[in-house]
């Protein structure tokens, strides 16, 4: 194998697989990134056995092959040379990283050992998105998920396809949020409706490697889900168990509707912060007649704080408390200039933030307990 | 030769051709699960270990089972899901201290008006002697809601199925009128939450008409509101205003009316008023036809002599057997063959050992002192007064039953002979199965140790 790659190439499809390899004691290749050069391409491949990343870069393939490069030592190499043109070339057992001046040989793992990577079964169904719309998508309701041991099954997103809307779902049980991609955003070419289970950290690759430019094309069959564009294909397993009935836990009636600047809330909140407890508990409620927001927070050991917040109240509604955390997290996603909030005064009653005028998107989450 | 040892033979001889890396990357959680006119299909938990054996040890394999089963012609591999990984305790005890305060969603499938949840039926609820009369009483409440017994009144010990019961009769009541009828189950918990809630925002009436509002109030764990005064008032008024309309109360609690000490006269004449029923433990056949119960439903088999066993261990908590069966089963799958008595045994101790590792012998001498107002030095003097020998007694069981202290250890530690001792525990042993009054009195003992040391 010979290629001639730039460096800047090279660099940023190592920095899209990097993270698919894995730390597996059992398998040492898992540590290892398979780089094969194709005509006028080179292909890159890390895998965990959860996922697996493939990346596509331009490249001059003087010789075709393969090999296996340790991900960790050839990201440094890479990462930290100054030329631009980089010469590859497989020697023995090792790989000759080579510019003007400078030579390198890594240790490299004979190309058969590397895992096969799995296909989806059914090529002909796929549904084709912008990928900087979907990406946004994923922002939204990823921001309301977090790794649990406790809820294996909350540790995914939930993807439901209905024909004319695709829905994203996530939730750690304190919060949940929901984005809409109605019809007219995305192409399917599926007949039938489905739901799968998007692992989190396939989730988060992904996000981490959409660009905001070009289409992306998601495929699935019964127990994979593979996520592709012109440039790189991410595989995955779909998580098996069953995503929460959530319908009915989204609250429909408030104890009261305000309508706010978002930045500014979200500056109150990070003042708010400052001063909550260890509980991170901020507590909000209507003031001045209903013409404002009350954010309030106080620790015993640092001191205490109010903001008030000019906001449209519907009605007087009395104090609630949030982890501040997981309420900015909502208003951190909605790109919008005020959002909505409907707070539910009623302990074990959750709140609710979406945008004034529609409701593609919704964030919900529960109030800390009284005590 | 079933499946399953075929497959162990499989994998031994595969074990021997492949690196530990491979064989543990690859096929260590793999599975013979069907075999259909000579296909042999075989279960692996991702696409990836089935991409690689399809391509690499198919014909490896395919040979190897040829030797064992001359009619194998095929292999196929199916990807299964995999199990969620397992916690420790601690990991768990972490997490939940974590999350104390912030309130969670509700992904349960608990109704929402009703709070009611739907797992629980009157079908599901194995009726033995010792819940007999609970359930009877709960069957014809359903037909007769407000009119025959009401109060409802039922007690019993830690995970006998009050709540199971209770539970039921509401999602009977709910299914059987077909919502006419609207059950509202809370525990006191949340009523003294709802009413600390209300008088700090002042929302006294919403509160009196959230309650007043049903045809079925159940509210689990009663004993609990005893000594908050102002709950209690609030229980009362709502409690009458709901009986003068003939709406059915169904109550549960861990003792009886009488004996909780908290609770005030005029509640606990009211409590008396209607029927009350106790769950007592279960017995033998009982026990055991709920471990077969819970096998059936989830479709799973254990041994004869393991059902016995758990049976015979696990004798005062019907929710600690469902846990204890939980592990074994978790156990026997993930192994994959069936449990033998010794791991069944091991379990079964880990489980119930774990809970009262932390009891110590004086603690329990203090508790008996402190339940029957007496001091330590009283139970283990020489005394022979007739108030000294009960106490006495309970403190002897409660050492051997809780401890498992040898007989010999505790005639020392309280100054008896040890065939003293061995009287007593037989004795009070006898008394707890009879007497349901006394027995409420060890329950109590017995709380006040455990709470003291969680």
């Amino acid at each position: 194998m010979r290629v001639v790659v730039m460096r800047t190439n090279l660099k940023e499809g190592l920095g899209a697989v990097e993270r698919a390899g894995g730390e597996n004691l059992n398998l040492p290749v898992l540590k290892y990134a398979n780089l094969e050069a194709l005509d006028g391409k080179i292909k890159l491949t890390a895998t965990n056995l959860e996922l697996a990343i493939t990346y596509y870069l331009s490249g001059k393939t003087i010789e075709k092959g393969k090999v296996n490069v340790p991900i960790a030592t050839f990201a440094s190499l890479i990462g930290n040379l100054q030329s631009e043109r980089i010469n590859l070339e497989k020697r023995g057992g090792q790989l000759e990283v080579k510019t003007d001046n400078y030579e390198a040989f890594t240790q490299t793992l004979p190309a058969e050992d590397f895992p096969i990577i799995p296909k989806v079964k059914n090529e002909q169904d796929f549904l084709e998105i912008e990928a900087g719309l979907f990406k946004d998508a994923l922002a939204q309701v990823l921001v309301a998920t977090q790794f649990s041991d406790l809820r294996p099954e909350l540790n995914s997103l939930l993807l439901d396809f209905s024909l004319d809307a695709l829905r994203l779902v996530g939730t750690d049980s304190f919060r949940l949020a929901e984005k809409t991609l109605g019809a007219a955003q995305f192409n399917s070419k599926y007949t039938q409706s489905f739901r799968v289970l998007i692992p989190l950290r396939t989730a988060q690759e992904l996000m981490r490697i959409l660009r905001e430019d070009g289409q992306l094309r998601i495929y699935h069959d019964q127990n994979q889900i593979l996520f592709k564009t012109d440039q790189w294909e991410i595989i995955s397993r779909l998580s098996e168990g069953n995503f929460p009935e959530y319908s009915t836990i989204v609250p429909k009636k408030f104890t009261a509707e305000a309508v706010v600047k978002r930045e500014e809330l979200m500056n109150a909140l990070k003042l708010a912060g400052i001063f909550s407890s260890q509980t991170s508990e901020v507590k909000i409620k209507a003031a001045q007649g209903a013409r404002a927001l009350e954010i309030y927070s106080a620790s015993r050991d640092v001191g205490e704080n109010r903001y008030l917040l000019p906001a449209k109240i519907q009605s007087e509604f009395g104090e609630v408390g949030f982890n501040w955390r997981y309420l900015f997290d909502g208003l951190k996603v909605l790109k919008l200039e005020e959002v909505w909030l409907g707070v539910n005064e009623e302990e074990n009653k959750p709140s609710l933030i979406r945008s004034p005028k529609e409701a593609s998107y919704f964030y919900i989450l529960m109030p800390i307990l009284k005590t | 030769m079933d499946l399953n040892q075929l497959w162990q033979l499989t994998l031994s001889e595969m074990e021997v051709q492949l690196s530990r890396a491979s064989f543990a990357t690859w096929l260590k959680n793999s599975q013979l699960v069907d075999k259909r006119e000579g296909i042999f299909y075989i279960a692996l938990p991702n696409n990836f270990a089935k991409e690689w054996i399809e391509n690499k040890y198919q014909k490896n394999i395919l040979g190897i089972i040829r030797n064992f089963d001359s009619s194998a012609r095929k292999l196929e591999f199916i990807v299964t899901n995999q199990e969620p990984k397992a916690l420790t305790r601690k990991q768990v005890e972490v997490d939940f201290n974590k999350l104390d305060t912030q309130a969670g969603l509700d992904l349960v499938k608990i109704d929402p008006d009703t709070n009611l949840n739907p797992r629980y039926t009157l079908d599901s609820f194995i009726v033995g002697a010792s819940n007999e009369l609970a359930h009877a009483a709960a069957s014809a409440i359903v037909h007769e809601v407000g009119s025959k017994y009401n109060p409802f009144f039922i007690y019993g010990g830690v995970g006998l199925g009050k709540t199971h019961l209770i539970q039921a009769i509401g999602n009977e009541i709910k299914n059987y009128y077909k919502g006419k009828l609207r059950p509202k189950y809370v525990s006191s918990e949340k009523f003294t939450s709802d009413v600390v809630w209300a008088i700090r925002n002042k929302r006294m009436e919403d509160m009196k008409k959230k309650y007043r509002d049903c045809d079925v109030l159940i509210i689990d764990d009663i004993q609990f509101i005893g000594g908050k005064e102002k709950t209690e008032e609030e229980f009362f008024h709502t409690f009458n205003a709901l009986y003068e309309n003939n709406k059915q109360i169904i109550i549960s609690s861990d003792r009886p009316p009488q004996s909780i000490p908290t609770l005030e006269e005029r509640l606990r004449s009211r409590f008396d008023g209607g029927l009350t029923a106790d769950i007592s433990y279960p017995e033998y056949e009982m026990r055991v036809a709920i471990i077969k119960n819970r096998l059936q439903i989830s479709n799973r088999q254990l041994p004869d002599h393991v059902i016995d066993l758990v049976a015979n261990s696990i004798k005062r908590n019907i929710r600690e057997l469902e846990g204890v069966l939980n592990k074994i089963l978790f156990y026997q799958e993930k192994k994959g063959t069936e449990i033998d008595k010794k791991t069944a045994q091991e379990i079964i101790e880990k489980s119930t050992q774990s809970f009262l590792g932390r009891i110590t012998d004086d603690q329990i001498l203090k508790a008996v002192a402190d339940f029957y107002h007496t001091e330590v030095p009283n139970l283990i003097g020489r005394s022979r007064k007739k108030e000294m020998v009960e106490p006495r007694q309970v403190a002897m069981y409660l050492l051997r039953d809780i401890l498992r202290m040898s007989y010999p250890y505790i005639g020392e530690k309280l100054g008896r002979d040890h065939t003293t001792v061995i009287h007593s525990f037989e004795k009070i042993n006898q008394e707890i199965n009879k007497n349901s009054p006394f027995n409420q009195k060890i329950i109590m003992i017995k709380e006040s140790l455990y709470n003291k040391n969680q």
